[in-house]
């Protein structure tokens, strides 16, 4: 740089272009464009350009492939954040930082350019896709804290369950950081380790406020998570790339808390019928084996009675006869005697005798005493006038 | 059985172990008392955690904009 005569000042062509570059710097360290892409290309596999332009103007915009994280094709309407800049060889370029599409429109072109890109590559196969735990004692929780879609979910998961260490990583969770915080939250987890299942969860919103989820970077870092992921971002009807990568997608915040824990008012009813269950159970082996040694006696019984009362009891039979046949045999020859002694007695009656004629004499038999006659039809006294021996000599 | 260090989970799974065994092979009704009363008390246990349990919720203090 040379001061003249007249006090203006000379520059080279690079110290022009320097200080040109600085004032810019200084007036625009960081601008946003919203424009349409044209002429867009990569080269050598490293290099993008393309130009943002309206109806009237266009500017010419570089980037490297690496900073790119949304697929543009010319006509995407999109808003480019970069540096302005002055190139040496004179030509005015936007140093692109990032590019996010713009208007629903672009960002479904976008959107599907990416999901095309990133299916074909695998990204998404059900394969891959891992299960829940289902001994969830450990979460690791990506969200914002202060937005609505993080209070419903740690209202339904206090409600639906306990015990639950939830370690929560606040981020953004809509606008142009939001990807990388989320990204670095993810890889937070992954290196600590000491979470089981990661939760990401936004609430509803537009179409652009949700389009930080169908960022490529972050859908690659979910896909790669080493600890499954789960993801509830948006209503049932949103469906971001990042759902797409993940392991489980739930349909919305409450959904992935529905999703990531019993309910324990039902866990309750379930113990309930299972010791109900498990208590008749009980009841009836019980009832069973009663039942089973009720049998083995009547068995028992019925062997016993077989094999030794029985026997004995014929045995019994055979000896009661016997005792009884002799006691019959006993019986009859006591009748028969009892008739003998029946009719000696009756041989013997004094009656008997008497009614054959014979007389029964009674007193004192001496010479003068008064005696007693007995017949059969009469008692007769007499005085005994004399007496004479009748076999005195027999 | 009654181990603090388990989860509620844990806890759950310990419970369906033990339940599982009166309808297996393994069933002895000798033993069947004796396994339906320590069921009892996890199951208790289990319900008790279920009532009372909380979450314990900690936002990690990283920052996560750098």
């Amino acid at each position: 740089m040379s001061l003249q005569s007249d006090s203006s000042v000379n520059f080279t062509p690079t110290e022009f272009i320097a200080v040109v570059n600085q004032t810019l710097e200084y007036a625009y360290s960081s601008v946003t464009i919203v424009g349409e892409v044209a002429s867009f290309k990569v080269n050598q596999g490293k290099w993008v350009f393309f130009d943002l332009k309206d109806e009237e103007s266009s500017i010419s915009c570089f980037m490297s492939l690496w900073s790119l994280r949304t697929p543009l094709e010319d006509g995407m309407k999109v808003a480019v954040t970069g540096l302005p800049k002055l190139t040496k060889w004179g030509k005015f370029s936007l140093t692109v930082q990032s590019v996010r599409p713009v208007g629903e429109g672009s960002l479904k072109k976008a959107y599907e350019l990416l999901k095309k890109k990133l299916t074909e590559e695998g990204l998404f196969d059900v394969s891959k896709k891992r299960s829940l735990p289902s001994d969830l004692s450990k979460l690791g929780v990506i969200s914002s804290t202060g937005a609505a879609g993080y209070a419903d979910f740690i209202k339904i998961i206090n409600a639906r369950w306990g015990g639950l260490e939830i370690k929560v990583a606040h981020t953004q969770v809509q606008g142009a950081d939001a990807p990388d915080q989320i990204i670095r939250a993810l890889e937070y987890f992954n290196q600590h380790g000491d979470v089981q299942v990661i939760a990401i969860l936004r609430g509803g919103g537009s179409a652009d406020d949700l389009s930080a989820f169908n960022d490529e970077k972050l859908v690659r870092t979910i896909a790669a998570s080493k600890i499954p992921v789960i993801t509830g971002i948006g209503h049932e009807v949103d469906e971001s790339l990042a759902d797409l990568a993940a392991d489980v997608r739930a349909s919305t915040p409450s959904n992935a808390a529905e999703m990531l824990t019993k309910d324990r008012e039902e866990e309750k009813i379930r113990l309930l019928k299972t010791m109900n269950r498990t208590k008749q159970i009980v009841l009836q082996e019980v009832e069973k084996a009663r039942s089973l040694n009720r049998d083995k006696v009547e068995r028992m019984s019925k062997s016993i009675i077989a094999k030794y009362i029985n026997p004995m009891l014929e045995q019994n039979q055979e000896k009661m006869r016997k005792c009884l046949e002799l006691i019959i045999e006993k019986h009859s020859n006591l009748e028969q005697l009892i008739k003998q002694k029946i009719k000696l007695l009756e041989v013997l009656n004094p009656e008997k005798i008497l009614e054959q004629g014979y007389a029964i004499l009674s007193g004192k038999i001496s010479p003068g005493n008064v005696v007693k006659i007995t017949t059969f039809n009469n008692e007769i006294e007499a005085i005994v006038k004399s007496i004479t021996e009748r076999r005195k000599n027999e | 059985m009654s181990d603090q260090k388990l989860s509620l989970n844990q806890k759950i799974e310990e419970l369906d172990k033990k339940v599982e065994w009166f309808y297996s092979d393994d069933f002895r009704l000798e033993q069947a008392t004796d396994k339906y009363q320590d069921a009892v008390k996890l199951a208790k246990e289990v319900e008790k955690d279920l009532s009372e349990l909380k979450n314990e919720i900690e936002v990690l203090s990283e920052d996560f904009s750098k």
